[in-house]
């Protein structure tokens, strides 16, 4: 196992006597893009300041690539972060003069990883225009630019989509895919839940500054289901197959995670040869969106006093059914 | 790096404006004989008059401003956050901020000292009969006062005066770091003032007011030495409350 690049333990904030993080554990591991998800005030953003180090925990401890941020700056050294949405620099001066800014801070940057990062956000053309004539999206990009002039280990991104274009939120997805891809750790908030779907590892649902859950996007990913007429047989059948990482029923389907790539093609053979009827064999694909709605209500409800402890949803039976 | 965006602040271009405006006002106001009861005779007092009626507030409320918004600029920018995500030390940082704001009450006082010199350049620059306005017997003088003495007295008045400023500007600083916000710390800084002036009604407390030390660049040299030390223990008190409290907010 790595050594996380960040490790959230029991962490707790309150601001007088109001909590707006509760107890909150979690790992980011080299490589892994974690989306921290919730309604509006849920902490998402108070999270994101705490495990940047702006911000001192009440309780609990946070920890960068196994230092203190806090009493040790110098792991900043392999931190890029986007912690104000937009991204805020000095308005006064260009976007190459903001990075070159951010450069000398970072202990120095060469000028060619200046024109890299911005021609890698497609703001060569504007890089030479004071920022405060730039718009939304382009000062959102120029933030991603700045977070990744020094080659981080970790990325931190507070709405690194917000007031972004189509386009230019799909070249950031890229830029962040490409970095985790080559074991950057990606920390962000958002409230784009396709966006979390399509490029993110693991996401956390927060309410109340609670995590309520967490999803593994990778296992949601790599999901099938199959439609049966004998349910119950199909998973003990699958489920003995070594090929076969996890098997679950789910109503009149049989939900699976292959162990290896390529074996959709021997899940229905031997099936068919167990004599169970397949009416459909498809990629399951992971509603995020319902999900999330589902399990922020059941927790409001819960809070509210009428949830019911049989809801399985609320007893985490739900993941290890399906 | 800090230094550079002084320049950059509104307050700063404002304060310009000012500093410029007033000596050359006050040069040739027609109401001096009326208010101050004498003629100007030197260019050379010019300077004391500039300061002699601008260390009482405006000069404080100036660097007050100026020293707020240094910190203010990066709360309303949003990029205090951006700034403290590198791999700079918080204390680092803020040391850096209030070293600009102990050297601007210098550059505030060098500008202000050149454009009256400028200013008076009608009375003429040579020896005088009279006193700068600085010296102990004050514009009127004890007989001819030769142009060097005079620009001596009249510079050195200024350097005190400026370093006499350096706490005001730390309390600016240490007031924004508390209230997080410019106007608020110009503000309180201010409120001080006023209220530490209100203090000279404890004779036994004047002496050792920061406001009291405003008025040092009138004091004979041979007392710099008690005051210079005051108002370094002034310096070091705002610092240091400053970097503690800075290191311990919440962003």
């Amino acid at each position: 196992m790595p050594t996380p690049s960040i490790e959230v333990d029991h962490l707790t904030k309150r601001y007088g006597q109001r909590p707006v993080v509760r107890d909150m554990s979690f790992v980011v591991n080299p490589g892994e893009v974690y989306a921290l998800v919730g309604p509006n005030g849920a902490g998402k953003t108070t999270v994101i300041r705490l495990v940047a180090g702006l911000a001192f925990p009440s309780e609990g401890s946070v920890r960068m690539l196994g230092a203190n941020p806090h009493q040790e700056p110098a792991v900043r050294r392999k931190l890029g972060a986007v912690v104000e949405a937009p991204a805020a620099f000095y308005p006064y001066l260009t976007g190459r003069g903001n990075l070159r800014l951010h450069g000398r801070l970072a202990g120095g940057v060469p000028e060619e990883r200046v024109d890299e990062v911005l021609d890698m956000m497609e703001l060569g053309n504007a890089a030479e225009r004071r920022v405060g004539v730039y718009s939304l999206g382009m000062r959102q990009r120029l933030g991603v630019a700045a977070a990744m002039l020094t080659r981080p280990e970790v990325l931190i991104l507070d709405e690194p989509a917000s007031g972004m274009d189509p386009l230019s939120l799909h070249l950031v997805h890229s830029v962040l895919r490409e970095a985790a891809a080559n074991g950057t750790a990606v920390l962000l908030s958002t409230h784009h839940l396709d966006e979390v779907v399509a490029y993110c590892t693991r996401v956390a649902i927060m309410e109340e500054g609670a995590l309520i859950d967490e999803v593994n996007l990778l296992d949601r990913r790599e999901r099938y289901r199959v439609g049966v007429d004998r349910p119950h047989d199909a998973r003990a059948l699958l489920d003995t197959q070594p090929w076969i990482r996890h098997a679950a029923v789910r109503g009149e389907e049989v939900v699976f995670i292959p162990a290896e790539a390529g074996v959709i093609g021997r899940v229905s053979a031997a099936l068919a040869e167990a004599g169970i009827a397949v009416f459909e064999l498809t990629r399951d694909i992971f509603d995020l969106r319902g999900y999330y709605g589902e399990r922020v209500s059941n927790e409001r409800s819960r809070r509210s006093g009428a949830w019911s402890p049989d809801d399985p949803r609320m007893t985490g039976e739900r993941e290890g059914e399906a | 790096m800090e230094l550079g965006k002084v320049a950059r602040l509104a307050s700063v271009r404002f304060s310009a404006v000012l500093l410029i405006l007033f000596p050359i006002l006050w040069a040739y106001a027609p109401g001096i004989f009326n208010v101050y009861g004498f003629y100007l005779v030197s260019a050379y007092q010019v300077p004391a008059l500039s300061l002699l009626s601008s260390m009482q507030f405006l000069l404080p409320l100036l660097v007050a401003i100026t020293s707020a918004e240094l910190l203010g600029m990066e709360l309303s920018n949003g990029t205090l956050p951006t700034v403290l995500l590198r791999p700079v030390s918080r204390s680092q940082w803020l040391l850096a901020k209030l070293l600009v704001a102990s050297v601007y009450p210098f550059a505030v006082l060098a500008l202000f000292f050149v454009v009256s010199l400028l200013a008076g350049a009608p009375y003429g620059y040579g020896s005088f009969v009279g006193g700068t306005g600085l010296g102990q017997a004050g514009l009127l003088g004890q007989g001819t006062m030769p142009a060097a003495h005079a620009l001596r007295e009249v510079a050195g008045a200024y350097v005190v005066a400026a370093y006499s400023l350096v706490p005001v500007s730390l309390l600016g600083v240490l007031f924004t770091v508390v209230f997080m916000n410019a106007a608020g710390g110009a503000l309180a800084t201010l409120s001080v003032l006023i209220f530490m002036q209100l203090l000279v009604v404890f004779p036994g407390l004047t002496p050792y007011l920061l406001t009291t030390q405003l008025n040092a660049y009138a004091k004979p040299v041979a007392n710099m030495g008690w005051v210079a030390a005051l108002i370094a223990l002034y310096c070091a008190a705002f610092a240091a409350v400053s970097v503690v409290l800075f290191e311990r907010k919440d962003f």
